[in-house]
């Protein structure tokens, strides 16, 4: 391939946000779940995939399905505690959740190596030059697989029950309908995908640092949500290439930036970001997919 | 008459300190169609909430299907006690605000087999099952826009009702179904009642404050003051009681 790797990389990157942003919108915009913790169920994956392959040689595959089963079943013990819990509540606690993860990635030095990171983590394909590309494809068909799911469930009884729930949860109770169990089951397993995505973004660093699990991760997927439009299934897909497409990607490859200022990147970022958010939400109150008010 | 299908025995809730329903023993169900009257206050509502578990029993045991081999309800969660068969309307307006008045009911006809995780492309075969019986609904009953929301607090109302119905119930709740329907729709809910009263066995309880509703749909009217069921009977008995008369129907107003 022409393109350099570093065009790979970004794009991986971008394809992990579209995903996390998609799950989000499922779990907040179809069911009403205010997640604040998808850095903690990605973070989840992400380490304990790495743990898994470099600490313990467990191979590229298990460690996979082990690091996604991990994030699955911290999804599925929080979301027992927590999710017939006002949403307030769900919210502190999933944030709260995250802050543990990213927390436990510093100081279990053991396990994480802490601070100095973990590495180096190998591509799911040795394809020689084209390792980056093949890894690409591999989150292109994951991407494609949860945005797919996303629109279909909008038409399908499940998608309306999950509305329904978001709407009035006692009502939908009052018409039989066991409205925790089927949270539950949701929350998990579109959490657990939040793993999977954090074990295959393992391979796009390659160095696990605790800074990879910082807040940022969370609040940058929830900003690209909001901007995107939380109501429609694309709204993640469309937020996404609005923000971090646009800062993380066109600026940061094409605008020449002078060397002594790009240290200042990642704050600047966050800034337009905000803007942006704001810039949206004044002109397009439900986002840019949202139905106009 | 028949067996009772909820029975009610030494029912007591207190909400700080004051109680609110203490009800020594009721049965519920042994006519088709029953009224629940009573001033403002008396505890219909809470012990409609009580039924179908949406408040805790403070004291006491509620049993569906009394005659036979019982289920205490109080042990069930609420959406369990409808998949039991036994539903409430509900007083203040309750609705899915994002859901057209077709994919309300679609909801609430769904059975758990379409509304699995994986069951992405069940809409189909579900909308070929179920839409008939949500034609019917709309046909029956006139909404100014079948084909979109429920757009006056009437029509909200009434889209309650059909939810209820739509599940089929054994055991129908209805507090205070009729406040703000038009004239004939009212007529219609309760024609409808009476047919499935007599055809499918359903049992009703309604709570009305629109006295003609219950002279005229009721077989049987229980009396509930200040907690307590005072006294039942047919309608005419009840209309000449005098407890009734100087607790009810001699306030002013009413």
């Amino acid at each position: 391939m022409g393109l350099p790797t570093y065009v790979f990389y970004s794009l991986s990157i971008i394809l992990v946000y579209v995903s996390l942003a998609t799950l989000l919108q499922m779990q907040f915009g179809q069911l009403g779940i205010v997640n604040f913790g998808i850095v903690g169920f990605w973070g989840l994956g992400l380490y304990g995939f790495g743990v898994l392959l470099l600490q313990y040689g467990v191979p590229y595959l298990p460690s996979l399905i082990l690091a996604t089963a991990l994030a699955t079943l911290a999804a599925f013990v929080l979301g027992w505690i927590i999710l017939d819990l006002d949403s307030q509540s769900v919210l502190v606690a999933t944030l709260a959740f995250a802050t543990v993860v990213a927390d436990l990635a510093t100081t279990e030095k053991w396990l994480t190596e802490g601070i100095r990171g973990l590495g180096s983590i190998p591509y799911p394909l040795d394809l020689g030059g084209d390792s980056e590309l093949g890894l690409f494809l591999i989150i292109l068909v994951a991407t494609c697989g949860v945005l797919f799911y996303a629109v279909r469930l909008r038409r399908a009884p499940y998608g309306r029950l999950l509305a329904g729930i978001r709407d009035n949860e006692v009502l939908a109770r009052g018409i039989g309908k066991p409205t925790l169990r089927h949270k539950l089951i949701f929350f998990t397993v579109t959490s657990g995908a939040m793993g999977f995505f954090g074990a295959l973004s393992a391979s796009i660093q390659h160095f696990l640092v605790p800074t990879l699990v910082a807040p940022t991760v969370t609040f940058s997927v929830w900003i690209a949500l909001i901007v995107g439009g939380r109501q429609s299934p694309l709204g993640g897909l469309i937020g996404v290439l609005a923000t971090i497409a646009v800062f993380d990607f066109l600026i940061e490859l094409f605008v020449p930036i002078p060397a002594g200022y790009a240290q200042y990147l990642p704050i600047v970022k966050l800034m337009l970001y905000g803007l942006t958010l704001m810039i949206v939400l004044l002109y397009r109150p439900l986002g840019i997919l949202g139905a106009r008010k | 008459m028949q067996e009772p299908k909820i029975q009610l025995s030494n029912v007591r809730k207190a909400y700080g300190g004051r109680t609110v329903v203490d009800v020594e023993n009721l049965a519920l169900g042994r006519h088709g169609i029953e009224g629940l009257i009573g001033p403002n206050g008396a505890g219909k509502s809470t012990l409609m909430s009580l039924i179908t578990h949406k408040v805790n029993l403070d004291h006491g045991s509620i049993v569906f299907n009394a005659g036979t081999e019982g289920v205490v309800l109080s042990e069930w969660s609420l959406d369990e006690i409808a998949r039991l068969g036994v539903v409430r309307t509900n007083q203040i307006i309750q609705d899915f605000e994002s859901l057209s008045i077709v994919d309300s009911i679609l909801l609430s006809l769904a059975p758990p087999r379409y509304e699995k995780l994986y069951s992405l492309f069940s809409d189909e075969q579900m909308q070929r099952e179920m839409r008939p019986a949500v034609e019917e609904y709309l046909s029956y009953f006139q909404f100014s826009d079948p084909a979109g929301h429920a757009l006056s607090a009437g029509e909200k109302k009434l889209l309650d009702i059909i939810r209820c119905l739509a599940l089929k119930p054994k055991f129908l709740l209805m507090d205070e179904p009729t406040t703000g329907l038009h004239q004939d729709q009212t007529d219609r809910v309760l024609e409808l009642i009476r047919r499935l009263t007599r055809d499918d066995g359903m049992s009703v309880l309604i709570i009305e404050h629109d006295l003609d509703v219950i002279w005229n749909a009721c077989e049987h009217v229980h009396f509930m003051a200040e907690g307590q069921i005072m006294t039942q009977g047919s309608p005419a008995e009840i209309r000449g009681n005098s407890t009734v008369e100087i607790k009810y129907l001699g306030e002013p107003g009413a």
